[in-house]
């Protein structure tokens, strides 16, 4: 008699189930992580995201080994469809990924799209891409009391320990 | 008669030389050469062989004998904490030091004696051909199997169980293949092993010798659809039992992507060179 429910527990099972089935969970990812690899940075579901953020960075990994590598050139090969964007992989994403070893994605959300399903999008690229930032840097107002008294407590400051010296 | 007696001169000699070296090494059986030679009666002296010498091979270097690390030492890929395993390696290692696991692979031939308080001498000992190593930590296992009176038997031994009394590799190979539970459904040739069989000298710095041989089956059905590709059997000669209608067929079940899915993939080499030094370090202390 079977006594475990392997339908119903999911305990330590990493992968989601996308699409029509395993096959086309991997077909349905190698296409999203060809359209990365391609633009730098897409917009698609949160899920499929989160599932191509862990393959895009394991594929980066791979194509750090070099294109004369046999096993890096066959995963490159299975998982870039446009073979256009073979030469980009190992000649421009991976030297520019050179010195990081782990985090070479952002994602970010977005808000659920228009149509009726409400899905929650999110967006993910590669870092250092050409577009203007996702985080961009948050510049405190300079005009606001505070920040213009203390502005000029550190002028002072500065002004002070020049003349000492 | 002074033949004899020079003979006897001789053999004295060499009895005081043999006592000198049994003090210095008292590994040495005693020879009782001194004994009967020196004895009255009429009777020739028993022969008695001469001890077997002890030989200790220093040309090789321990740097060219075989790393071996026992798969049961590396974890699997899971969530639980690294100080379990850590642990559980030291309590393996602990029972290494007392009983000695040899190298083995699967495909390898094993004898192992296990204590048993229903069996006469109270140890039963039982030879086969190793199919399978699961399990990791302490309680890691191997199966054995052997044909015995027309039967098969398969018994699976916990390696740190303190039942088990020797572990002794009669022949070091591997196979084709990592599992071979396919014997079930081959010949009973393939299975059956003399118990009484001698263990065969092998080599601790060469490569451990691939046996290649391809099994040949009973008729379908089996036990298990052996030509899946899910099982990926290289030791099997499908070309005398299946039509290659039938292999093609099988085929339908290949998941070519399966190779490709990195979130399958783990890289152990490098847990492999830490646990390897840990194990080491621990085992000369």
């Amino acid at each position: 008699m079977r006594l475990t429910l392997r339908a119903l527990i999911s305990h330590g099972r990493v992968a989601r189930r996308m699409g029509l089935g395993p096959e086309s969970r991997i077909n349905m990812l190698r296409n999203i992580l060809t359209g990365l690899v391609r633009h730098e940075r897409i917009e698609t579901t949160w899920a499929r995201a989160d599932e191509v953020q862990f393959y895009a960075e394991k594929l980066i990994d791979y194509a750090k080994r070099g294109d004369t590598d046999e096993k890096a050139m066959q995963m490159a090969n299975f998982w870039l469809t446009e073979k256009d964007l073979l030469p980009k992989l190992f000649k421009v994403l991976a030297p520019r990924f050179e010195n990081q070893s782990k985090a070479y994605t952002y994602m970010a959300r977005l808000p659920n799209r228009e149509n009726l399903d409400r899905a929650a999008m999110a967006v993910l690229e590669y870092k250092g891409n050409p577009f203007p930032p996702l985080f961009p840097a948050k510049r405190e107002n300079e005009l606001t009391l505070i920040n213009q008294l203390l502005k000029g407590y550190r002028e002072e400051r500065a002004q002070l320990s020049g003349s000492k010296p | 008669m002074a033949a004899c007696t020079r003979r006897a001169a001789e053999v004295l000699c060499l009895v005081r030389t043999l006592r000198q070296i049994q003090h210095q090494n008292e590994r040495f059986i005693s020879t009782s050469l001194p004994h009967l030679a020196a004895g009255g009666d009429g009777r020739p002296p028993k022969f008695t062989p001469p001890p077997k010498p002890v030989i200790v091979d220093k040309t090789q270097s321990e740097a060219s004998l075989r790393r071996f690390l026992s798969p049961e030492f590396i974890a699997p890929r899971s969530r639980t904490s690294g100080l379990k395993f850590v642990v559980e390696r030291k309590d393996m290692v602990q029972r290494r030091k007392v009983l000695n696991i040899p190298e083995f692979y699967v495909g390898s031939i094993l004898a192992v004696s296990m204590k048993d308080p229903y069996a006469n001498g109270k140890t039963n000992r039982f030879v086969g051909i190793c199919t399978q190593r699961k399990g990791s930590g302490l309680g890691a296992t191997f199966i054995l199997r052997n044909i015995i009176d027309g039967q098969g038997v398969e018994i699976c031994y916990e390696m740190y169980s303190p039942r088990i009394q020797a572990i002794e590799v009669l022949k070091l190979e591997k196979r084709l293949d990592e599992n071979l539970m396919y014997l079930r459904d081959a010949l009973p040739e393939y299975s059956t092993f003399d118990f009484d069989m001698k263990p065969a000298p092998h080599n601790p710095t060469a490569d451990v010798p691939i046996n290649t041989v391809k099994v040949r089956m009973k008729p379908k059905p089996w036990s298990k659809r052996w030509e899946r590709p899910k099982f990926n059997f290289q030791g099997i000669r499908f070309d005398l039992c299946l039509t290659p209608e039938q292999m093609e067929h099988a085929q339908k079940w290949a998941q070519p992507w399966l190779e490709f899915d990195m979130m399958r993939h783990h890289d152990t080499a490098q847990l492999e060179e830490a646990i390897y030094k840990e194990v080491q370090a621990e085992l000369s202390k």
